[in-house]
């Protein structure tokens, strides 16, 4: 089933002359998690603003094209409602905190507040949110004096909490250690189980060809390429676009250079032990 | 799983949570202090009172026996070092500028030093004492009110008498963009001095160090507001539905409506003996 479509759309900002977008004609289905790539300025963030429905209703600009959210154009959707149904973390962690609560307690609780939701199902989401982003020591501290990694943290368990349909995420892992950033990402795995639509725009391409279930390589405002991590990272031209690819992905380019080829582009690092090890086998055997 | 049975679990190995904290909120947080534990709009009631009563009494003997007031308050609420020590230095400076400017202007008979323009009447520091006096009294409930009230129980009880959600965000959010400028100023200010800037010295120096990070300082709040308006769009803030509450207000006892009620009948009555 669909969850957003994007039909010939291209969008410029108010008062620049390039596109944003460009002819961007992709089909976001429910339950999937797309990890979206790219160079800086690439139109990642843009297509972020675009599914989330803020534009065309923050940034006015210039949009042509059909953007359907479950069927429906985002022109008609009331963006009051939107942000019920799609679920939005972005870049900077210092302006995603409301600056208005006290504690990280309430912080996570706004969000829920302002959906409605009783108290005793707040506490209840809250209580499995914190334990899920390990944020238990912060819950009384006051979330305007928090670091960049853990404000970050904080927001993103505060969307969670929120238990929207669709995520769109923009580099949530910025400002945190690898091993927060690995726990993001069985976190955001854990909610692609739950059948939640994600959208992950984010660096670490590494991470997103072990967990994605598609990927978007965005440049200049285009879809360049997408499909299966292994399809798009197998794509050798991507590498002189300048796009990021796992380390795995970039060995085996290397070995296929060098003629020697592993049985196929490896995407994760137990993909790639495997074609070693199996290398290594027939280099013991030979010998 | 209900949450009670979830107060009780606290897994091996797990980080600590604080329950207790959590389930805190199921109840009014009340800090055991009487005074602090008033309804927002009790103290609000109280301090504007107070206010009046120092206008209507046209007394500086009565503003300066509510400038002892607040001291005692101040005490009774536990916060009595906090707000002396803004207090004091606010009375001082407004206190001394009133009287000086009042005292040195305002005409009277009864000269009690003369220079050169200025001449000091006994009718100018009469004057001078009142309005100084007044006036540093009216600040003193202002300033008492913000050290026994947080900011936002006083939003959450308007929003509770009807103030729209929106305006009592805004009234938050501008008070903690005066913090958020300040610490954005001291950081730039940081900054400039790691690059060797003289930042500190004479309030001249200072003032020429300061007045060029205005214009980053400004773009920056400029900025941030668009993105603080996304996060909290992205925190549903405009939903159509109708808001909940993860704190409680502590409700009216009768002994507090009562205290309220006869506060105001006092200060009617006042009024009234007064304009007779």
């Amino acid at each position: 089933m669909n969850g957003i479509e994007l039909k010939n759309v291209s969008y410029k900002y108010p008062l620049t002359d390039f596109f944003a977008l460009k002819d961007i004609n992709f089909t976001f289905e429910k339950g999937k998690f797309y990890g979206i790539i790219g160079p800086n300025s690439g139109g990642k963030t843009s297509l972020c603003n675009l599914v989330r429905g803020l534009i065309p209703h923050f940034y006015q600009g210039d949009l042509s094209g059909d953007v359907l959210i479950e069927g429906k154009d985002v022109r008609n959707w009331d963006s009051n409602l939107l942000s019920t149904k799609i679920g939005y973390i972005f870049q900077n962690p210092f302006t995603q905190i409301s600056g208005v609560k006290d504690t990280v307690l309430e912080e996570i609780a706004l969000g829920l507040e302002n959906l409605g939701i009783e108290k005793n199902e707040m506490i209840e989401r809250i209580i499995e949110v914190v334990k899920l982003l390990k944020i238990e020591d912060l819950i009384k501290k006051n979330p305007n004096n928090l670091s960049g990694g853990q404000r970050q943290r904080v927001a993103f368990a505060s969307i969670i909490a929120m238990n929207n349909d669709i995520l769109v995420i923009d580099e949530p892992t910025s400002q945190l250690d690898p091993e927060s950033t690995s726990d993001v990402f069985e976190i955001i795995d854990m909610l692609k189980e739950q059948g939640k639509t994600i959208l992950l725009v984010e660096h670490k391409v590494d991470l997103i060809g072990e967990y994605s279930d598609e990927v978007l390589v965005m440049n200049n405002g285009q879809i360049v390429d997408n499909g299966t991590p292994m399809e798009v990272f197998s794509n050798k031209a991507l590498l002189e676009l300048d796009v990021a690819m796992p380390q795995v992905a970039l060995l085996s380019h290397d070995m296929n250079r060098l003629d020697q080829p592993f049985e196929y582009i490896t995407i994760t690092k137990s993909q790639a032990k495997e074609q070693i090890v199996k290398r290594m086998g027939c280099v013991n055997g030979s010998n | 799983m209900s949450v009670s049975r979830l107060h009780l679990i606290q897994m091996e190995g797990e980080l600590y949570m604080d329950y207790e904290y959590v389930f805190s909120f199921n109840k009014p947080q009340l800090t055991g202090n009487w005074f602090l534990d008033l309804n927002p709009l009790t103290k609000l009631n109280l301090v504007i009172a107070i206010a009046i009563f120092s206008i209507i009494s046209k007394s500086w003997q009565v503003s300066v026996c509510i400038i002892i007031l607040y001291f005692l308050i101040a005490a009774i609420a536990g916060k009595f070092y906090s707000f002396a020590k803004i207090y004091i230095k606010l009375g001082l400076l407004i206190g001394s500028l009133l009287f000086i400017m009042r005292a040195m202007f305002i005409p009277g008979k009864n000269t009690l030093f003369s220079f050169l323009v200025f001449n000091i009447t006994q009718e100018g520091v009469n004057q001078g004492v009142w309005f100084s006096t007044l006036v540093v009294s009216l600040c003193g409930s202002l300033v008492l009110y913000s050290k026994v009230t947080r900011a936002k129980d006083l939003m959450f009880a308007l929003e509770k008498l009807g103030a729209p959600h929106s305006a009592t965000y805004i009234i938050l959010s501008s008070l903690q963009s005066i913090i958020d400028l300040g610490e954005r100023a001291k950081l730039i200010m940081d900054s400039q001095k790691a690059r060797g800037i003289e930042t500190e010295g004479t309030i001249f120096q200072r003032v020429k160090a300061f007045m060029p990070i205005m214009g980053p300082l400004l773009l920056g709040a400029i900025s941030s507001t668009e993105e603080k308006a996304i996060a909290m769009d992205a925190r549903a803030f405009s939903s159509p539905t109708k808001n909940t509450h993860m704190s409680e207000l502590r409700q009216f006892p009768l002994w507090e409506k009562m205290m309220v009620l006869l506060i105001n009948i006092s200060l009617i009555l006042f009024i009234i003996w007064r304009l007779i």
